[in-house]
């Protein structure tokens, strides 16, 4: 397994994904949280809370969680190739054991993400830091509290790689697999958020449980009073945690499963 | 010294049967021609030999194991089809170092088989800029990655010109020679019949006529055979 793992790691970073992959994470993680925190979210229309103070800390977090699409989508993107360009059938050729050949594409794809989510967390905790530093002067959440939301973060991103792996898999066609990954994390449950009433899954979908998970949920919660009425379900951050964490094994048990049985066309 | 063995290989595709019924022996060295039209069940039917579609029923094996069973099948067992690409944004170096790593052969048979099928000096080149040639040649590089006793070719010579045919003929040859096992798919006749030694010609998914290349004309035309045999001639 660990050479079939290897192999999956050359093969990301035998094309230019792995550096699209990190630009994004440092555009999401460092360069989000960074352009919000020099403006200064009290400048912003409407005035969000300024940074020194825990609610502000929890809006860059949530701004930077709401990126969470692009690890998503990246996985789609990288098991969706395979099947495009043919590839697909020259690993299933050296192994024949599909099985083996996805769970060691979902576990390359745990380091992948992973690496995302250390490269987007820690820009964000760099740039909440330095815009904390230059501005209010005080970190609005004590530093331990930060450090364990920003790893929280990162397990998310891990998490969201591994969904949007399973995706991938599921679909196969890689402009229908990312059609529906986008339109998941970046369309239906961003509107599921505002909609009185239906509002109150997102609380239990995967971007209201990595909002849970990294505590900030303050943006997911003051936009769905704003738009839908109090009523958004939000959990503790060990239960978004959690659900998050079924949510990976979900991923893993379908981009294993189903590949299985099915014919290569 | 491997023999493939595919005996009542069925695959329907709702109500359409593909492949109905087919059966064939490719022995070990010896080329085996394996022809038919457009259309006539030859891809499908080597696509279930190498695991990657499910037959409805029936089994090919290799000496007694199917593909998905043995220890490590490309090293029995090199296969050229259309399914099996390699990415275009990757070098051929690349590309068969990651086949290799998946099929667990040396890193080191790598420039071995670059150099085996003349590719060495095109290596680090992105495979998108290659010509259909050339892909069809770093294609017979991975088939050739694991030195198998088997080679299953799907039409392998599409995209080559005259000299590539030739040194694809001349592999194929020694690879027969050297004791293996062959088995090429192709609807040109007049190409394959200068190095095949058996033939099994298949017509809407059944093989019709099988034996040795040489008793397939008789004392007539081969052409008008395979055409009558495959429904090509009224």
């Amino acid at each position: 397994m660990t050479s079939l793992v290897r192999a999956e790691l050359q093969r990301f970073f035998a094309t230019r994904i792995w550096l699209i992959a990190l630009a994004a994470a440092v555009v999401c993680g460092f360069g989000l949280a960074g352009l919000v925190a020099v403006i200064g979210p009290e400048n912003s229309q409407p005035p969000l809370p300024p940074l020194g103070t825990p609610e502000g800390v929890s809006v860059l977090l949530g701004l930077v969680q709401i990126t969470l699409f692009v690890p998503a989508t990246l996985g789609t993107f990288a098991v969706t190739s395979e099947y495009r360009h043919g590839t697909i059938g020259t690993t299933f050729l050296q192994v024949p054991q599909r099985g083996r050949v996805m769970a060691a594409k979902f576990l390359a794809h745990a380091i992948i993400g992973a690496a995302y989510g250390i490269v987007l967390a820690l820009g964000a905790g760099l740039a909440i830091v330095l815009g904390s530093a230059l501005g209010p002067g005080t970190l609005g959440v004590p530093a331990a509290d930060l450090v364990s939301s920003l790893v929280r973060l990162a397990a998310a991103a891990a998490i969201h790689t591994l969904i949007g792996v399973a995706i991938g898999a599921l679909v196969r066609n890689q402009v229908a697999g990312i059609a529906v990954t986008l339109g998941w994390f970046y369309l239906l449950e961003p509107v599921v958020m505002i909609i009185p009433g239906v509002n109150l899954v997102y609380g239990i979908l995967p971007g209201g449980a990595a909002a849970a998970l990294t505590r900030s949920t303050w943006l997911s919660q003051v936009i769905a009073e704003q738009t839908a009425g109090p009523t958004a379900l939000v959990l503790a951050p060990w239960a978004g945690g959690l659900l998050l964490l079924g949510y990976a094994v979900a991923a893993a048990a379908v981009s294993v499963a189903v590949p299985l049985r099915r014919d290569l066309a | 010294m491997t023999t493939l063995t595919i005996a009542g290989l069925t695959k329907r595709y709702g109500p359409v049967t593909a492949v109905d019924g087919l059966g064939l022996v490719a022995r070990p060295g010896r080329v085996t021609g394996f022809l038919g039209p457009n259309g006539a069940g030859k891809s499908t039917t080597l696509r279930m030999t190498l695991g990657l579609v499910r037959p409805d029923a029936g089994s090919a094996t290799f000496d007694g194991v199917r593909y998905a069973d043995l220890s490590q099948p490309t090293r029995t067992v090199g296969a050229v089809l259309d399914l099996a690409a390699p990415h275009p944004a990757m070098t051929a170096r690349r590309h068969l170092a990651i086949a290799a790593q998946l099929g667990g052969h040396s890193a080191a048979r790598v420039p071995h088989v670059l150099t085996a099928v003349d590719l060495m000096a095109a290596a680090d080149r992105r495979v998108g800029t290659y010509s259909t040639g050339m892909r069809q040649r770093l294609a017979l590089a991975t088939a050739l990655l694991g030195d198998p006793e088997v080679l299953v070719l799907d039409e392998p010579t599409n995209g080559l010109d005259p000299a590539g045919i030739r040194w694809l003929r001349d592999l194929v040859r020694a690879r027969a020679a050297a004791g293996g096992t062959v088995l090429i798919s192709s609807h040109q006749l007049s190409e394959v019949q200068q190095y095949v030694d058996d033939v099994v010609v298949v017509s809407r998914g059944r093989d019709v006529w099988s034996g040795p290349l040489t008793e397939l004309g008789g004392a007539g035309d081969l052409e008008d055979a395979f055409l009558t045999l495959t429904g090509g001639l009224a």
